[in-house]
């Protein structure tokens, strides 16, 4: 649906449902230089399943107007208002990738808004080397190749997807090509500057599920590890693809975020 | 760890990787109707696409869509659907974008069932066509109106050899924010891959060089996944909801790769023009020496160009790789590794000495299909256009004296030797 928000056209994705956010809200934030097209996979997947699913496109991404925000704080910030003008309540945060940090930082501001945390591809701190930094700003239609191909592991590079016909290379170049050319550049400025991961990590005190790719050249394994072994009460999974996990195993993220929804549940009857 | 992996390694593998199970290095063939469900959950997921996976077979298939996604790959698109043959992938793309009272910009010079579908069948549901000279850009701008929905072309045209200034009509297109579609059955991802030049959506007849045998009949949509269809008012089939899937926008859910879901949805699910997957395996052990084969045709074009070129049984040779060729400029900027291995020229003696040619040699076959990897051959004069006047032949852009060779594989001095056998017969006769 596109509603205006802050004074710009944003889109917000609910799963092809309308939203009712009297139920568990499952709210799912993409990547540098991505939108909600990331989530594909699990947009209508889960709010088929009976949840209330926003996935919104960030500013100057997707089909959203407005600038990117230039900080993981401002992400943090537009997406904290979101929620609030949304109605949504019993959030369950889902990231991918700088999504990740969005919502570590989202969790160490308001530490009372979040019922649960998922973790996608994910670490507490994104560093970002500084060839791909510039290239996103003198040539982000060859970093955005550059990103593809480093983000899918040997099914990606092989044009295999779960998905009939698809190819996730000539597919992902093209959801990058929606954004704004500034939108990867001051995403990953924003990741690279993001320096209170540690620190916001060891304050999640709600039950986290990671889902890290044994092949994740973006984000990698060694980095997520770490991260996952700060937090409290972290269930975690390695998934044997690339970065991009959501597609290159969608059906088996899915399995794990239901399973661990199906917990977080219980966690509350009890 | 992934790679940018080259054409010629895609043309082998992309698609596939060995089966987990049985390590089959070869794509299996799924003679298969359905798919069993684990469970009912898992049976919703399929039918509502919340995930991708196989139902049934008119709509998808793993053999089917290994072929598919090698097909996308080997373009740079975002996905592929294939089908029964290249004009169902014609009509499904029509059919997805247009409605009763839209309207479509075509080239005047393309193959005849291209311009049947559009002439004579799609105005019968209220879709019409304005025809134009395809190297003609202004009269290409000139003819888009509001309710255009797509510009058609070939990039090769079929059979006058007219090659389209591609980038020029897509700056045409994306200026009037109408998708440019383009055949590129003759010259194939190998020669040229018209998305790098702006066009939108590229269909194929897989029947042909992609094939390449000579055995399977079918096609392919490619989505370049480069459009924006967002104007609902323009193109609500693609942005507007749709009649099931609770009223699913496939542009909002979907985005790039949203022509495929919509074709896939409703084209394929409602029309039925599927691929067998024994068809999709043939097409793809093709696709495999796509690269070898294609190196080779274009070897043998340019050494027949320049056997016929200066033949004294021949009247006139017409390829987009001859300096005389009134495309020859744009044809080397586009395809710089050739212009494909068609070749159509004109006997001397006219429509009987033509008649004579076909029926004397012995290794080219005389059929109509191009793109075997045999040399094949056609006299338009005594078979497809026999009942044609002259002059009629001439307002369709054919002559009585001409000649459709597609140039195969064989050593190029059997070629030649099995043409002079053809030269020499017409000749007798016509002395």
């Amino acid at each position: 649906m596109f509603i205006n928000f802050k004074g710009a056209k944003t889109y917000v994705g609910t799963g092809g449902k309308n939203l009712e956010t009297n139920k568990t809200t499952i709210c799912f934030i993409h990547g540098s230089g991505q939108n909600h097209l990331s989530f594909v996979q699990q947009a209508r997947y889960f709010a088929y399943k009976g949840y209330s699913v926003i996935v919104p496109d960030m500013p100057g991404h997707g089909f959203s107007d407005g600038n990117p925000c230039r900080s993981i704080k401002e992400n943090a910030e537009w997406i904290y208002d979101l929620l609030k003008e949304l109605k949504a309540k019993d959030i369950v945060f889902v990231g991918h990738s700088q999504g990740c940090l969005v919502g570590l930082e989202l969790n160490k501001i308001y530490p009372e808004l979040l019922k649960g945390i998922i973790f996608v591809a994910g670490s507490n701190t994104i560093s970002v080397n500084q060839f791909l930094l510039d290239l996103a700003s003198s040539n982000p239609k060859k970093a955005y190749k550059m990103m593809v191909t480093w983000g899918h592991g040997k099914d990606g590079a092989m044009s295999i997807a779960s998905w009939p016909g698809h190819s996730y290379f000539g597919e992902g170049f093209n959801v990058m090509n929606m954004n704004i050319e500034d939108a990867l550049k001051l995403d990953l400025e924003a990741c690279n500057e993001y320096q209170d991961g540690e620190d916001a990590s060891k304050k999640i005190n709600i039950p986290a599920l990671a889902v890290l790719a044994q092949y994740d050249q973006m984000t990698p394994l060694k980095s997520g590890k770490k991260f996952v072994d700060i937090i409290n009460n972290c269930e975690s999974h390695i998934l044997d693809c690339g970065h991009f996990l959501q597609a290159e195993r969608p059906k088996e993220l899915n399995l794990i975020i239901s399973s661990y929804l199906d917990k977080l549940e219980n966690i509350e009857i009890i | 760890m992934s790679d940018n992996y080259k054409f010629d390694t895609l043309s082998l593998h992309a698609g596939h990787i060995p089966d987990k199970e049985t390590g089959s290095r070869a794509v299996p063939i799924y003679q298969t109707t359905s798919y069993v469900f684990k469970d009912t959950e898992e049976a919703a997921a399929l039918y509502n696409m919340e995930v991708g996976g196989h139902l049934y077979s008119r709509i998808s298939n793993p053999t089917v869509s290994a072929l598919e996604q090698r097909i996308a790959a080997l373009e740079g698109g975002t996905s592929a659907i294939a089908c029964s043959s290249g004009m169902a992938a014609m009509h499904l793309v029509v059919t997805a974008l247009c409605s009763s009272g839209d309207h479509i910009v075509a080239s005047s010079k393309m193959y005849g069932a291209n311009i049947n579908l559009l002439q004579h069948t799609m105005p019968r549901f209220g879709v019409e066509t304005d025809f134009v000279n395809p190297n003609d850009p202004e009269a290409i701008e000139k003819a888009i109106k509001p309710n255009t929905k797509m510009v058609f072309g070939e990039v090769i045209g079929n059979p006058g050899l007219d090659i389209m200034d591609v980038p020029v009509v897509a700056e045409i297109c994306k200026k009037n924010r109408v998708p440019l579609v383009l055949d590129a059955t003759f010259n194939t991802p190998f020669l040229m891959q018209p998305f790098n030049y702006g066009a939108n959506i590229v269909i194929h007849s897989l029947t042909k060089w992609l094939g390449g045998h000579g055995i399977a009949i079918g096609g392919a949509i490619v989505n370049g996944g480069n459009f924006d269809w967002g104007d609902k008012e323009k193109f609500p089939t693609i942005s507007g909801p749709h009649f099931a899937l609770g009223g699913i926008s496939f542009w909002e859910e979907f985005g790039p790769s949203a022509l495929t879901a919509k074709i896939r949805a409703e084209g394929m699910y409602n029309f039925g023009p599927s691929l067998s997957p024994t068809n999709a395996f043939y097409l793809m052990q093709g696709i495999e020496t796509l690269p070898l084969r294609m190196k080779k045709h274009m070897e043998n074009t340019h050494e027949i160009l320049t056997y016929l070129k200066d033949h004294e049984a021949v009247e006139w040779v017409k390829h987009p790789d001859l300096e005389t060729h009134p495309d020859h400029e744009v044809a080397k900027k586009i395809l710089p590794k050739g212009s494909g291995s068609i070749i159509v020229f004109g006997i001397k003696g006219g429509r009987k000495a033509g008649q004579i040619f076909i029926e004397s040699v012995q290794l080219a076959s005389h059929l109509a299909n191009v793109g075997d990897a045999k040399t094949l051959l056609i006299h338009p004069g005594s078979t497809t256009h026999s009942h044609l006047s002259s002059e009629a032949m001439k307002e369709a852009g054919l002559t009585d004296d001409m000649i459709r060779l597609s140039v195969g594989l064989e050593d190029i001095d059997d070629i030649k030797k099995d043409f002079e056998k053809g030269f020499r017969a017409a000749k007798k006769l016509i002395k």
